[in-house]
C-alpha cells in the first residue's frame, strides 16, 4: 500500500528506524485520539529567543539589584513553562478521524478529508495540519464539536497512494513551543495516470467478434461530419453544407456508438508503458464525456465496454494499478 | 511589500500595549519622541487599513539616523540609563514600520517586554507594578493574537486568555522570586542620568529647611526591633555642617576624608573616640532614594553597613554612591555615648572658626552675655532662655535675611525656623570659643501602629546643634525646643498650628486631615501596605533572602537553595498542570439522561443490569421477556425517555419521565413486599 514515491516530505521519513519506531508507537488507524504517547513538544525558535530575553532580564535584575525586574523575568519564565502545558493541551484529547478521499490524476492534488473532533468542554485553537510542512491548513475547534477539513496532497506518479503520516501541530497560545504529532490515518487513494492527448481514437472495431451492434439514434451532440453513406437518415444530411459545396455529408452526433469501443494497449505500438497508459487515460475521459460505451484491454486485463461513472472509475483504476510494482521499481532506480 | 499581515487581533493589542508601556516614560523622553511614537502608530494603522504602504528604505534609514542624533542631542550623552531607555523605546516604535514577517511581530513583542522592564528602574511602587502587569498582559495578548487563526477576531477573548495564562504563572513566579538565589551585581551598570535630589541637602541657608518642610513626601520608614522610642527622642542624624561663611552652613570636607569605618576594622584611630554606653536600640530603615550620599541614624550607631557605606569622622553614615533606589539598612544605636572626649587643637580650631567680619553685632552680644554668665554651662542656659523669653517666634514664614543673617535674625526679625535657631546658636557658641556644629536630619515622625514603624516625611526635617564640652564630648542641644517645645513633643503641625502654615501649599495632602479619624485609618493602612511591599518585595535583597530562608530551612548554601527552588517549582508546576490538563470535563449529562441512568441503576440492583451498548428499547424488550410482571411499567419509562430524548424539543423537562420512574419504583416495591 505504501508508496514511497508518493510520500511527500520524505526528508522526515528518511530514517526508517524513526518510522518503525513511530509505527510501533502509533499504529495506523482510522480514528486516533491524541495522548501523551503521541504528542511531541519542543520550543520554537521564538521560544529560544524568549528564553534568552529572560536570561537577559535576570542579569539586569542582578546588576540593578531590582526585585521587580526579577519578578518580571520570573513571571515570563513561568509563562514559558505554563505555555508548554497549554500547547500540549491544545492537542491532547483531540480525535482525528479519517474521512473520504478523492482520487487524482498524476500531477494534480488528491483530496483527503479528515475530521477533527473534540470531547467535552475543551476547545482547540489554531491547529495546523497537512502532509507537507510547508503547506499547512489552519483549523479551530471552538464552538463546533467537529470540523471537517479537506487536505490536498500533490501527486507525482500513478498508482495507489498513501500520503503517509499526517502532521498536526500547534503553536498556540504563545508560539514559544510547538507541539506536534504524526498520525497515520490509514488513508489511501488512487492516482490515475496523467492524461496525454492522443491524436486518433484508437478504435478497435468491436463488430468483428462478439456482440450485436447497438444502432443508436445518437442525436444529442453534434460531433462532426463524414461522407454520406447509403442508409444514413436524410434528417442528418448536412443540407446547408451541400448547398455550399455540393458535397453530400452526414452530420454525426456524439453518440456515435453504434459501435462499442475498445481502448486497447495494442493501439500504441512502439510506445512505452506509461505513454500508452496516459493516452488510454485521455481517451477514457474523452469517451466518458461523450457518453460512449467503452472497454479496456491491457495485457492480462479486460474490462467489457460499458458506460457510467462507476465504469469509468473501474477502468481508470485498472490503468492506475497496471504493472504498478514494476513501475515503482523503475521509479526507485 | 510582502503579503503578510499581522492579524488584526494581534496588531490592536500590540499598538495598545505599546502606547501603554511607553506612557510612564513620556515625562523623561525628549518631546519629539512622543511625536515619533504617534506618527509610527498612525502610519502602522494606515498600513493595516491598506491606505498607505510601508515607508521606503531611505525613509527608515533617515528616521533611525535622526532618532539617534536627536537622542544624543537631547540627552547630551549616551553614558547614563535614560538615553539607552530612549533608544530602546525608539527602536520599539520604529519596528512597527517594518513588520513584514511574523517574526517581526515577535521582535516588537519581545522589545515590549523589555521596555516594560525599564519602568522598574524608575519606579517600583505598587501602582506602577500593577500598571506594568496590565501592560504585560496586553503584550501577551498581542503574542497570543499572533498565533491565532485569522478567523479569530475577538480581542477581549484574547486578552482574557493572556490574563488566565499570566495568573497561572503567578504562583510559579512567587516560588522563583522567593527561592531563586540572589547574588550581588556582576558588573556595574549605567544609572539614571538625572536624579531629582530630595531631602535635606549639605548646605543650610536660612529658609531652605522651611522650604523643604512644605513637602509631605516620604523620607524613610524605620522599624524598631523592640519598643518604639518616644517621638521626642528620635533625632535622625544625617549631616554635620560645621563651615560657616556668614550666611550658609556647609559640610566640613575634612570630616569626609577619613576612611570609611566598618566594623571589625581597626584601621582608623578616631574610632576609639567613640564610647558606647548601655541602652541599645535596634532598628531598620528603608530610605527613599535621595540622590545624595548621606544616611540617617539615631545617635550613636554601631557601624554595620554594606559595601561602600560606612561611618565618617563625625560619626554619621556616608555612602560612596548616591542613593538612587530604595535603601534598606539595619542599625544598632546606643542612646548613651561619649564621642571625642578629647578634641585635638586642629578640630577645636575648626569648630570655633567664624568668618572674621561677619555678624559683628551677634559677636558682641555673645561676649556681653558670656561676661554676665558664671561659666560655660550658665552661658548656654542664658542663650536658650533668651530664645525662650525674648519675643522669638517659631514660624514657617521667616523674614528674608541679608548677608549678616545671624545679626538680622537675633537682633532684628526674631522670626525663624529651626535652621535659624540652630545656626544662630552654633554661632553664639563659637563666638565665645565653645566648639559647636550644626546637625541636619529629621526629628520625630509618625508612628504607624498597623505596620509598627515610624514614618518620617520631609516636613519632619530639622536642624539642631551639637556642642563640645571637655570630658563629655559632643552633646546635642536643640535650640528649637527652647522656642517651640511642641515641635519636638508633637511635631511640626502643632508647632505652627496658630499661623496655619502646615503644608499650606498642599491643600489636598492626606497629612492635613489627620484629625479625621477614618481618613487617617485608611492612610495608615495604605502606608502599611506600601511598607510591607518595600520591605518584602522591593527590599528582598540577598541578605533578606538568606535571613528569611535560614529561619525556615536552616542553613542553606547556594546549591541547596537551587535544589529547593527547582523541586518546589516543578512540584507546583505539576499542580498547575493538573489544573490545566485535568479539566477534561466530559459532556455534562442532560437531566433526562441522568434520570434514566439512575433508573438503570435501580434495575441493576434488582439483578437486571443493562448490558454494555444495549439501547433503551432493546433493554426494555429483554426485561419484558425476563420479567413479564415489570414489562408494562418498564415500557412506560422507556417510552417516556425515548420520546423526550428524540422527539421533543425540551429534553430539560423531566417531569413525565420522573413520574413514570416513580410508578415503576412503586410497582417493584409492591411486588417485592
Amino acid at each position: 500500500m505504501n508508496s514511497s514515491a508518493n510520500t511527500p516530505d520524505s526528508t522526515v521519513w528518511r530514517s526508517t528506524r524513526f518510522r518503525q519506531w513511530l509505527d510501533r508507537r502509533m499504529p495506523p488507524s482510522n480514528a486516533i485520539t491524541l495522548d501523551q504517547k503521541k504528542i511531541f513538544i519542543l520550543p520554537t525558535r521564538e521560544g529560544v529567543f524568549f528564553s534568552l530575553l529572560i536570561v537577559f532580564m535576570v542579569l539586569a535584575g542582578i546588576n540593578y539589584q531590582n526585585s521587580l525586574i526579577f519578578a518580571l523575568a520570573f513571571l515570563l519564565a513561568s509563562l514559558l513553562m505554563v505555555s508548554i502545558l497549554h500547547t500540549y493541551r491544545n492537542l491532547s484529547g483531540l480525535t482525528i478521524l479519517a474521512g473520504g478521499t478523492l482520487p487524482a490524476f498524476a500531477g494534480e492534488d488528491a483530496e483527503f478529508t479528515v475530521m477533527l473532533s473534540r470531547l467535552g468542554a475543551r476547545t482547540y485553537e489554531a491547529l495546523l495540519l497537512g502532509w507537507n510542512r510547508d503547506l499547512l491548513q489552519g483549523a479551530d475547534l471552538l464552538e463546533d464539536e467537529e470540523v471537517k477539513i479537506k487536505l490536498f496532497v500533490e501527486t507525482r506518479v500513478r498508482g495507489p497512494m498513501n500520503p503517509g503520516r499526517l502532521l498536526i501541530q500547534t503553536n498556540y497560545p504563545v508560539g514559544l513551543f510547538r507541539s506536534w504529532t504524526w498520525v497515520d490515518l490509514d488513508m489511501s487513494t488512487i492516482v490515475y495516470p496523467s492524461p496525454v492527448p492522443a491524436g486518433d481514437i484508437p478504435v478497435v472495431s468491436a463488430s468483428s467478434d462478439e456482440g450485436k451492434l447497438l444502432a443508436r439514434e445518437g442525436v444529442e451532440d453534434f460531433y462532426g461530419l463524414r461522407e454520406y453513406q447509403q442508409g444514413d437518415p436524410l434528417k442528418q444530411v448536412a443540407w446547408k453544407s451541400y448547398a455550399r459545396t455540393g458535397e453530400l455529408l452526414t452530420k454525426q452526433f456524439s453518440a456515435f456508438a453504434d459501435r462499442r469501443i475498445w481502448l486497447d494497449w495494442e493501439s500504441y505500438p512502439g510506445m512505452d508503458r506509461e505513454a500508452r497508459l496516459s493516452r488510454l487515460c485521455y481517451w477514457v475521459l474523452k469517451l466518458d464525456a461523450t457518453n460512449n460505451e467503452y472497454g479496456l484491454r491491457l495485457p492480462g486485463v479486460e474490462i467489457t465496454p460499458h458506460r457510467g461513472v462507476e465504469h469509468r472509475e473501474e477502468i481508470l483504476k485498472a490503468l492506475a494499478i497496471f504493472e504498478v510494482e514494476e513501475f515503482e521499481l523503475e521509479q526507485v532506480s | 511589500m510582502t503579503g503578510f499581515q499581522i492579524p488584526r487581533n494581534s496588531l490592536a493589542w500590540m499598538l495598545l500595549a505599546q502606547s501603554a508601556v511607553i506612557a510612564p516614560h513620556l515625562t523623561r523622553l525628549p518631546y519629539w519622541t512622543i511625536a515619533l511614537c504617534v506618527v509610527c502608530v498612525l502610519w502602522r494603522v494606515m498600513v493595516y487599513q491598506g491606505r498607505w504602504s510601508y515607508p521606503g528604505r531611505w525613509i527608515k534609514v533617515l528616521l533611525v539616523f535622526f532618532g539617534i542624533v536627536g537622542l544624543a542631542l537631547g540627552y547630551g550623552t549616551f553614558l547614563g540609563l535614560d538615553p539607552w531607555v530612549g533608544l530602546l523605546i525608539m527602536m520599539f516604535v520604529l519596528k512597527l514600520l517594518e513588520m513584514h514577517h511574523k517574526r517581526d511581530g515577535y521582535v516588537v513583542i519581545l522589545l515590549g517586554y523589555f521596555v516594560a522592564l525599564t519602568q522598574f528602574l524608575y519606579d517600583q511602587g505598587i501602582p506602577s507594578t500593577l500598571y506594568m502587569f496590565l501592560c504585560v498582559t496586553m503584550i501577551t495578548a498581542a503574542l497570543i493574537g499572533l498565533n491565532q487563526t485569522r478567523s479569530h477576531t475577538r480581542p477581549a477573548q484574547t486578552f482574557k486568555k493572556a490574563f488566565v495564562l499570566l495568573m497561572q504563572s503567578v504562583p510559579l513566579m512567587v516560588v522563583l522570586f522567593v527561592l531563586f538565589p540572589r547574588i550581588s551585581p556582576l558588573w556595574t551598570v549605567p544609572l539614571q542620568t538625572e536624579m531629582a535630589i530630595t531631602g535635606v541637602t549639605d548646605t543650610m541657608t536660612p529658609g531652605n529647611i522651611a522650604l523643604l518642610v512644605q513637602s509631605d513626601k516620604l523620607a524613610f520608614r524605620a522599624t524598631f526591633a523592640d519598643e518604639v522610642l518616644p517621638l521626642s527622642r528620635l533625632y535622625w542624624r544625617g549631616l554635620v555642617l560645621s563651615r560657616f561663611d556668614g550666611t550658609s552652613w556647609t559640610q566640613e570636607l575634612q570630616a569626609l576624608y577619613g576612611r570609611l569605618y566598618r566594623p571589625g576594622q581597626r584601621t582608623t584611630s578616631w574610632q576609639d573616640n567613640m564610647e558606647l554606653l548601655g541602652e541599645k536600640v535596634t532598628y531598620s530603615i528603608i530610605l527613599e532614594p535621595t540622590g545624595q550620599n548621606w544616611l540617617f541614624s539615631l545617635t550613636m550607631p554601631e557601624g554595620s553597613l554594606k559595601e561602600g557605606i560606612g561611618l565618617v569622622r563625625d560619626f554619621r553614615f556616608y555612602s560612596l554612591r548616591e542613593i538612587r533606589s530604595k535603601l534598606h539598612y539595619e542599625l544598632t544605636s546606643h542612646l548613651n555615648y561619649r564621642i571625642d572626649r578629647d578634641l585635638s587643637d586642629f578640630w577645636r580650631y575648626r569648630y570655633t572658626l567664624l568668618p572674621k567680619d561677619s555678624n559683628p553685632r551677634s559677636k558682641r552680644l555673645a561676649n556681653t552675655i558670656r561676661e554676665n554668665s558664671l561659666n560655660q554651662a550658665d552661658y548656654i542656659r542664658n542663650i536658650l532662655r533668651r530664645y525662650n523669653l525674648d519675643e522669638f517666634v517659631y514660624t514657617l514664614k521667616p523674614t528674608v535675611l541679608g548677608d549678616d543673617s545671624v545679626d538680622e535674625f537675633l537682633l532684628d526679625s526674631k522670626r525663624g525656623f529651626c535652621e535659624h535657631y540652630a545656626g544662630s546658636f552654633v554661632f553664639l557658641m563659637r563666638a565665645v570659643g565653645i566648639p559647636a556644629r550644626v546637625v541636619v536630619g529629621y526629628q520625630g515622625g509618625e508612628y504607624n501602629r498597623i505596620g509598627n514603624y515610624v514614618e518620617v516625611r520631609q516636613y519632619d526635617a530639622h536642624a539642631w546643634a551639637e556642642i563640645w564640652q571637655q570630658g563629655q564630648g559632643w552633646i546635642r542641644v536643640d535650640p528649637t525646643s527652647a522656642v517651640a517645645p511642641s515641635r519636638i513633643e508633637s511635631g511640626l503641625e502643632s508647632a505652627v498650628e496658630d499661623e496655619n502654615t502646615f503644608l499650606a501649599n498642599l491643600p489636598l495632602s492626606w497629612m492635613k486631615y489627620r484629625q479625621i479619624l477614618w481618613l487617617t485609618e485608611i492612610r495608615l493602612q495604605i502606608s502599611a501596605i506600601s511598607y510591607y511591599w518595600d520591605s518584602w518585595v522591593v527590599g528582598y535583597t540577598p541578605s533578606v533572602q538568606m535571613s528569611l530562608l535560614t529561619r525556615y530551612f536552616g542553613d542553606l548554601d547556594r546549591k541547596r537553595l537551587g535544589m529547593l527552588m527547582l523541586t518546589t517549582f516543578f512540584g507546583l508546576l505539576g499542580i498547575v498542570a493538573m489544573f490545566i490538563l485535568g479539566k477534561r470535563s466530559h459532556k455534562l449529562l442532560q437531566p433526562i439522561d441522568r434520570e434514566y441512568l439512575r433508573f438503570c441503576q435501580l434495575l441493576a440492583k434488582q439483578g437486571l443490569p443493562r448490558s454494555v451498548g444495549e439501547g433503551p428499547i432493546h433493554y426494555a424488550q429483554r426485561i419484558g421477556q425476563q420479567r413479564p410482571d415489570l414489562a408494562s411499567a418498564m415500557q412506560v419509562v422507556t417510552d417516556a425517555y425515548v420520546r423526550m430524548n428524540y422527539a421533543e424539543d425540551q429534553p430539560e423537562k423531566t417531569d413525565s419521565l420522573r413520574s413514570a420512574i416513580r410508578a415503576f419504583r412503586f410497582r417493584t416495591l409492591s411486588i417485592s413486599s
